[in-house]
């Protein structure tokens, strides 16, 4: 039936403006858009096994994730904006994962078989992401690793102590369930062709890695013995081979979490001492705060604001280096460009570590134009490059961190998906939704809410981390449940938690109004099912006059049918309300005399 | 001085033609030339929807209105209340912002001062904004003598009864959830409304809860003391008390 044009504004108003879909602000920071509100709810209800259904929904590596995830959903929770003291979210995550994951709980169903074959390049989370998603589409999938073992960069870039190798094999294990084949080992570009993996495949995607450590070139160094760099140095590590020798006191350049490990790494493979140091200045440190307590704690010096100028060797051995003061890191617009003073140090050392950046390898023979730290030339939307089989996630395409890696895997395989379906790979995709995005939801906190404090996972004591068993050890039982209680549920459903009769036909009013607006049309019920209380408008952030609304959505349905109410209920009204104004039962006195 | 007429409403009439009675009684020894009109608002027509028919219903009362050459009415229902804010020629008072400024007779002050009953109030929801009713409310019961409590819910953070919109007659089944959850806000289980609708939907989900024109003109009310019937669930009654409540009016005028 037709209603009023403003009735109908109303409605569009509301299908629009309202919050009730607005994602919470952890969920949207988070690039896989983990539903974060809803485990930590599951959490603090002892539903572990739910909680893990609902990571899973996004994760397939909560273990990990839970592990090492940089956490920008942490930056963003309401408990941080507000009070400084965000919710624990990966390590909740990680209690959850040590508590009750276990492969009965894995969605190993898939697609009906597309007769696609697709290759993924590499078997970090960006390239284990993209072949999940291709294989529960259907496709055939054949990942091609180089190392011998699964997990990239987060196996062979973060140390055991912080990501014991067992969780990630679990873990991956879920490929193999679902049919994705996985040959370690095995070097593109050396072992087999790019050019055959192309003409043998229907899609492939590169996502292999900055395996390269970027170093600086720094005078004196040249054929200098005790000289390493972070990629190398964490990967043999992580892969038991120990070639290089750390000998006395360890320098090691950098001030990011890379820089972190190979510092933490280094003491446990026998320095002296350890001192990293960086060009930027303490405040500006990019490590996160997490590793750079860790470092601290573990007997780590810093050294900030200095810059390698010369590496002085005796005997064919690195004995100092000698640094130049960094005044300052960045220029007004916000770009690297250093600048230095006059002050200098040396500092004495038998091994120097340089944690200054990785860069990407190319794999496709120079198929592909690589730009910066290797990247390849792709369309950051699509990921997709001039090669029109060919698709590019993880580093390649500019992710930092692992959750950001696996977006872009995802990402990419949306994009092979929808190529291998001959549809256009751009049209009518909700590209917000595949990277973070800023929640726009705007509401009160909620009433009585207390600052109370974030809670910390316990860690083994420093004196016992001389080796990689893994330093922290999550949270126990009563923690975890203190800590997810503290969530605060950001979602906007003021009106639903006061409503009664809304919970009945609907999740929250702008999606009611928005299927009203598509169907054209709402069942008589909902409208009358109004109290016209008004509650529902003191609590909403926007203040919508639901109770107007219904109103004339009534007054409209009454003129449709021939002035009386669509609810046979009524009908007791109509005489109720003849007798109300007959002159049987109604009475007028004026007063003040006759 | 402006000459008031009062208009009782619906369902007060239904419930309790003495209530009605005694009211006037009072309100003319206060202003002699006191008009008194017996008519529904039309309220639930237009919360039906029936916008035409509310019209010419609402019409037909704001006549009977002029008939009595009244320039404020004296309202001691807020439905009614509202509706006859649509019309700008007259003034319009909630009886219970009124009797703190007239008073209560004087034979009833402090006459529950010995009662053991706590009150919690059910505020109109449709009067939340109306701070002067609420303090009227809580003004009467202290001058009775009788002690009351204020519940989470209370003022202009009330919730509504489960009878507003009529919702009764189109969702039964909602409005009764709607009604338990009321009865629940409450910290005392003895209410008081000023609504006798309100008051049925306290009775209809288990609560204990009394009219406060009972409080006034009727017996103290004590932790014994059984709520009057829902008189208003019987259509026959409560038409019965309708049409003694319009004789009762004549009577007063006789």
């Amino acid at each position: 039936m037709a209603y009023q044009q403003s009735v109908m504004d109303k409605m569009r108003e509301i299908a629009q403006d309202c919050q009730g879909s607005q994602t919470s602000y952890c969920n949207a920071r988070c690039p896989m858009h983990t539903d974060a509100t809803k485990y930590i709810q599951q959490i603090s209800e002892n539903k572990l096994e739910d909680a893990i259904v609902t990571i899973r929904e996004k994760l397939f590596l909560p273990g990990s994730l839970g592990r090492v995830c940089a956490h920008p959903c942490e930056t963003e929770c309401r408990r941080n904006t507000e009070y400084g003291q965000p919710l624990s979210i990966a390590a909740l995550k990680r209690y959850a994962a040590d508590k009750a994951d276990k492969e009965e709980l894995w969605d190993v169903s898939k697609k009906p078989s597309s007769g696609k074959k697709t290759a993924v390049i590499g078997a970090g989370p960006a390239g284990a992401q993209a072949a999940i998603d291709l294989a529960k589409e259907g496709h055939a999938v054949t990942v091609y690793e180089k190392l011998p073992v699964v997990g990239g960069m987060m196996r062979v870039g973060i140390p055991e102590y912080r990501l014991p190798a067992a969780v990630i094999d679990f873990e991956y294990k879920y490929l193999s369930k679902l049919g994705i084949e996985l040959k370690l080992g095995v070097e593109v570009g050396k072992d087999v062709t790019f050019d055959s993996l192309i003409s043998e495949h229907d899609a492939v995607v590169l996502a292999n890695g900055a395996h390269k450590s970027f170093v600086p070139s720094v005078a004196g160094m040249e054929g200098v013995e005790g000289i390493t760099n972070a990629v190398d140095f964490l990967k043999e590590t992580s892969l038991g081979e120990n070639n290089f020798e750390v000998k006395g006191d360890v320098i090691v350049i950098g001030g990011g979490d890379v820089s972190m490990d190979c510092a933490r790494t280094a003491a446990r493979r026998g320095a002296r001492s350890v001192t990293t140091v960086s060009l930027e200045c303490l405040e500006e440190l990019p490590a996160s705060a997490h590793e750079q307590d860790g470092a601290i704690e573990e007997g780590v010096a810093f050294a900030c604001g200095w810059c390698a100028e010369e590496v002085i060797s005796e005997g064919g051995r690195i004995k100092a280096v000698t640094f130049v003061e960094c005044t300052s890191c960045f220029d007004a617009q916000g770009n690297f460009a250093p600048t230095f003073g006059d002050d200098r140090r040396t500092i004495e050392c038998a091994t120097l570590i340089f944690a200054t950046g990785q860069i990407v390898l190319d794999v496709t023979e120079g198929a592909l134009e690589q730009g910066g730290g290797g990247r390849y030339v792709a369309d950051k939307q699509t990921l997709a490059t001039k090669l029109d089989k060919v698709f590019v996630a993880g580093d390649n395409a500019g992710g930092t961190i692992v959750v950001e890696a696996m977006a872009l895997g995802r990402k990419a395989a949306i994009s092979v998906n929808r190529f291998l379906a001959g549809q256009d790979i751009s049209a009518n995709r909700d590209f917000e939704n595949e990277y973070d995005f800023k929640s726009q939801l705007d509401i009160p906190l909620p009433k009585d809410v207390e600052d109370l404090p974030r809670k910390h996972t316990t860690t083994i004591p420093v004196v016992e981390r001389n080796n990689f068993s893994e330093c922290d050890l999550g949270f126990d039982d009563e923690t975890a449940l203190a800590e997810s209680s503290r969530c605060l549920k950001c979602e906007c459903k003021e009106c639903m938690r006061e409503c009664i009769m809304l919970n009945d036909f609907t999740q929250y009013p702008g999606a009611l109004f928005k299927k009203f607006l598509e169907d054209g049309d709402i069942e008589p019920i909902v409208a009358y099912s109004c109290n016209m209380c008004d509650q529902c408008t003191l609590v909403c952030p926007k203040e919508f006059k639901f109770a107007e609304l219904f109103g004339a959505i009534r007054k409209d349905m009454v003129k449709a049918n021939n002035g009386q109410s669509p609810i046979p209920g009524h009908k007791a009204i109509n005489m109720h309300q003849l007798l109300g104004f007959s002159k049987l039962f109604t009475v007028r006195i004026k007063g003040g005399g006759k | 001085m402006s000459r008031k007429a009062f208009l009782p409403g619906c369902a007060l009439p239904s419930y309790s033609p003495e209530n009605v009675s005694k009211t006037i009684m009072y309100l003319k020894s206060v202003y002699p030339d006191l008009s008194v009109i017996q008519k529904c608002c039309g309220k639930p027509t237009k919360a039906v929807g029936q916008a035409e028919l509310f019209t010419q219903r609402f019409n037909g009362l704001v006549e009977d209105i002029k008939y009595c050459g009244a320039d404020e009415v004296i309202i001691a229902c807020q439905s009614c209340m509202n509706t006859l804010k649509e019309c700008k020629d007259y003034e319009t008072r909630s009886l219970w912002a009124l009797f703190p400024e007239i008073g209560l007779p004087k034979e009833v002050l402090g006459k529950a001062k010995d009662s053991d009953v706590v009150f919690s109030v059910q505020d109109s929801c449709s009067v939340r904004g109306n701070t002067d009713i609420h303090d009227g409310i809580r003004w009467i019961l202290t001058e009775l003598g009788y002690k009351y409590e204020e519940s989470p819910r209370t003022r202009e953070n009330t919730r509504c009864c489960g009878f507003g919109g009529m919702v009764g007659a189109a969702n039964p089944d909602v409005a009764m959830r709607v009604m338990k959850r009321r009865v629940d806000d409450f910290t005392t289980p003895y209410i008081v409304t000023y609504c006798a609708a309100c008051r049925q939907s306290m009775l209809k989900a288990g609560g204990k809860a009394w009219h406060i024109l009972d409080l006034v003109w009727g017996d103290v009310v004590t932790s014994n003391t059984v709520p009057p019937e829902d008189v208003l669930a019987s259509p026959v009654k409560a038409w019965k008390n309708r049409y003694r409540s319009k004789g009762l009016i004549k009577k007063a005028y006789r």
